[in-house]
């Protein structure tokens, strides 16, 4: 079966700056839900923005990175970010339309739905993540809870196959908090989540990935990994509160 | 700044906010372009699109005092401009005549913009075929102008708290350091919103 | 400077709007050319920005207090197309959900302050960095720019209102430019220090000039310099000095009166070529204009040795 997501040796730097990424290498079956924690300046957001293009800027040489077998390339890299819906950690800067309709309804404009047809697709999303009856609402009024719940309906109007969520619940408030994970608990598609939030990683996701410096230093199951103190420590991380019970095999 | 004021209504309902865009549009344009051009002479025009207007803000609902503290607030700026016309001869009745149009125009724009959306607007504009990348940039103006004004009154506070000289040096020093940051800022989250827009596949 | 709705005649809202349509026209195929479309949101944002910058208010003499324009700043940072569309859209904004400048002198409004401003200021901006570069040189330049801008565009609006037969030429002119030269100031002021802020913090923000030499760049230039000169040959140039007599019939049966527009008990409009005496109106006005403009200019440089006494490193250049 072909994995969701492949990433094969993948290594990157800024414009000919110290290396960010160096060999990273994983694989994503279709439908888990994987963990993406690290420290700051780990790469974590850089890692994730490979999966659909943004980076690098200009992309020559062997792909590292393939979303259902296909590389991401300049060719068809409008069939990724059709199959792979990002939701950027601040969510001001994604609901870039003067109405949540319009935002919502972006993506698939850009995808070439018909437009006869996007007036439903909107309604279905908005009522996907609990927001209908928000067509009409300008962005600026909504809380933040609100306007990531509007950019995760805008993303879901184009039907991805993968969602890779970055630093999803930095900014909000407990109940907005327990609204996300229930919101994505009920949605089965492939997802990457990168968090400070180990919480909403031991929640959410079946495996993880440590990432530190640029390489992964660990991944296997997310308990596992998570209720090991040494690693997470070590890697600038904390076992979180619900683990705290857990005490795992020493790792060799 | 209360960032409601500038539409604040415009997202209500009423017979005139469901009038289309466009009619609404042509019509402010046409009655303006009659307000400047027919001649002071026939004032019954004129008593006639007061009139109008009236009964265009009565229906739209939007609530008289809004309007009227809105004309209000415009008016010292068109009087203070009209006052230049009293310097020639014949001045007060082109003063006059300046006073009626430009508060008749004013009230005209302001019944558009409280019964419009700035998006239903711009959709006309589309439809029009005006240039999509102008579009796009007065929409994203429209959408992160808030957002700027509010980044930028938080950081005037923050740095009054923090400086201690006094005076016109400190005014000057804040204006520009405020400016010159609010800039970096921005142009930061235009390249975040670019790599959004194209992670939904724009262009 | 937004000149609301009822103080421009029919003939010049004409005028005005032909002219900015063709102007914005220009920007938008010459932006088109030269930038990708990763420069649209930028565009919208500085937009934005520009608009929350002119709400910061600074205070000219006699309690009066003006805003930033930010046209030759948008022009230096983005380049002088980009800072056209970008100042049209903050004026089309300020007219519809403000009400801050009329609808039929949309025109006239982009005209002075997104076309004159930028363009002129631009102009004058490269063409003084060229003589005098580095940090010191774009100080001067930028600060000088900033203050002819503000003064060209205000003089081009009092020649809109005197056309239409709003105000008489001669005062409006006095109290226009006086205002504008003293409001020109702090926009020289707050152009130069925004400057020095980014030179300090994020140089890679500041333009580098040799983006130029593009193929679309010549004519773009030329048509701008087109479309000013001809604003100036109808809302400037007839006032200043007298036209021929052929010319000014002529511009009498198109409509444009400027004999009218000219209050007959003041004093002859000036020319550059008349010099009847010192003790002249006319030449008085021209001498003090002169002087002025070098106090201007000799601030600007006193500004840039305020602010960089060491001189500090070159712009950054594209490698």
């Amino acid at each position: 079966m072909t994995p969701a997501v492949k990433v094969e040796n993948l290594n990157f730097s800024f414009n000919a700056g110290s290396p960010v990424l160096s060999a990273v290498t994983f694989e994503v079956p279709e439908g888990e839900c994987l963990g993406l924690i690290g420290p700051n300046g780990a790469g974590k957001s850089t890692l994730l923005l490979h999966l659909n293009g943004i980076l690098p800027e200009k992309k020559s040489g062997r792909p590292s990175v393939f979303i259902f077998g296909e590389p991401v390339a300049d060719e068809g890299i409008e069939n990724i970010r059709r199959a792979v819906g990002f939701l950027f950690q601040n969510p001001d800067d994604q609901l870039f339309c003067p109405t949540v309709y319009e935002d919502v309804a972006f993506g698939p404009k850009q995808f070439g739905m018909p437009d006869s047809h996007i007036g439903e697709i909107v309604t279905d999303a908005l009522a996907k993540v609990g927001l209908r009856g928000f067509e009409r609402r300008s962005p600026h009024h909504l809380s933040l809870g609100e306007k990531q719940r509007v950019c995760l309906a805008g993303i879901l109007a184009s039907q991805p196959k993968i969602l890779v969520l970055d630093e999803p619940t930095s900014d909000l408030d407990p109940r907005g908090k327990r609204e996300l994970i229930h919101l994505l608990q009920s949605i089965p598609t492939t997802k990457i989540i990168a968090s400070h939030d180990l919480e909403l990683i031991v929640h959410l996701c079946s495996r993880t990935l440590v990432l530190d410096n640029g390489s992964i230093v660990a991944q296997g199951g997310t308990r596992e990994i998570l209720s090991d103190e040494q690693l997470m420590l070590a890697h600038g991380l904390e076992k979180p509160h619900i683990l705290q019970h857990i005490h795992p095999h020493p790792r060799t | 700044m209360h960032h409601d004021f500038l539409d604040r209504y415009s997202r209500s309902d009423s017979p005139m906010h469901r009038l289309s865009a466009g009619a609404k549009m042509s019509g402010a344009l046409l009655l303006i372009g009659a307000i400047i051009t027919v001649p002071l002479r026939f004032g019954w025009f004129f008593l006639l699109a007061f009139g109008g207007l009236i009964t265009a803000a009565r229906v739209s609902r939007v609530p008289a005092r809004f309007l009227v503290r809105r004309l209000l607030f415009l008016e010292p700026f068109v009087a203070g401009v009209a006052v230049l016309s009293l310097l020639r001869e014949g001045g007060w009745i082109v003063f006059a005549g300046i006073v009626v149009r430009s508060t008749l125009s004013l009230a005209t724009i302001l019944l558009l913009t409280n019964t419009t959306s700035f998006s239903t607007m711009l959709e006309v504009l589309r439809k029009l075929r005006i240039s999509p990348t102008f579009i796009t940039i007065l929409a994203l103006m429209y959408r992160y102008l808030f957002v700027l004004v509010d980044e930028m009154e938080r950081m005037q506070r923050a740095r009054m708290s923090r400086s201690f000289t006094k005076g016109d040096r400190r005014l000057w020093r804040l204006l520009s350091t405020t400016i010159g940051e609010l800039f970096v800022r921005s142009s930061e989250r235009a390249e975040r919103i670019y790599a959004a827009m194209c992670a939904r596949g724009w262009q | 400077m937004h000149i609301p709705d009822g103080f421009l005649d029919t003939k010049t809202v004409i005028a005005t709007s032909a002219l900015s349509v063709a102007g914005v026209a220009v920007a938008l195929r010459h932006f088109k050319a030269e930038d990708q479309p990763r420069k649209i949101p930028l565009l919208g944002l500085t937009a934005a920005f520009v608009f929350a910058s002119q709400m910061l208010n600074f205070p000219v003499a006699g309690g009066t207090s003006g805003h930033l324009i930010g046209a030759v700043l948008t022009a230096i940072l983005l380049g002088p197309s980009a800072a056209v569309i970008v100042i049209t859209s903050v004026l089309v904004v300020q007219c519809f959900l403000f009400a801050d400048g009329g609808v039929s002198a949309l025109g006239a409004n982009v005209f002075n302050m997104a076309l004159v401003a930028p363009l002129v200021g631009y102009a004058i901006y490269a063409a003084m960095h060229k003589v005098y570069s580095g940090i010191r040189g774009t100080i001067v330049a930028a600060s000088f720019a900033s203050w002819c801008s503000a003064v060209i565009a205000s003089v081009c609006c009092t020649g809109e209102l005197a056309l239409s037969g709003t105000v008489p030429w001669s005062t409006a002119f006095v109290a226009m430019t006086g205002v504008h030269a003293l409001i020109g100031i702090g926009e020289g002021l707050i152009t130069a220090l925004v400057l020095a802020a980014l030179h300090a913090t994020r140089p890679e923000l500041l333009r580098a000039e040799d983006e130029s030499g593009r193929p679309g760049d010549a004519k773009t230039f030329v048509l701008y310099g087109l479309l000013v000169v001809i604003g100036l040959l109808l809302f400037v140039v007839p006032f200043a000095s007298p036209l021929p007599d052929g010319l000014e019939r002529v511009a009498k049966d198109l409509g444009f009166d400027y004999t009218a527009a000219k209050h007959p008990a003041l004093p002859a409009p000036f020319g550059a070529y008349r010099f009847p005496g010192i003790a002249g109106g006319a030449a008085s006005a021209v001498v003090s204009g002169i002087v002025g403009v070098v106090a201007v200019f000799a601030l600007s440089v006193g500004l840039s040795f305020v602010l960089f006494p060491r001189g500090g490193k070159t712009v950054q250049q594209k490698p």
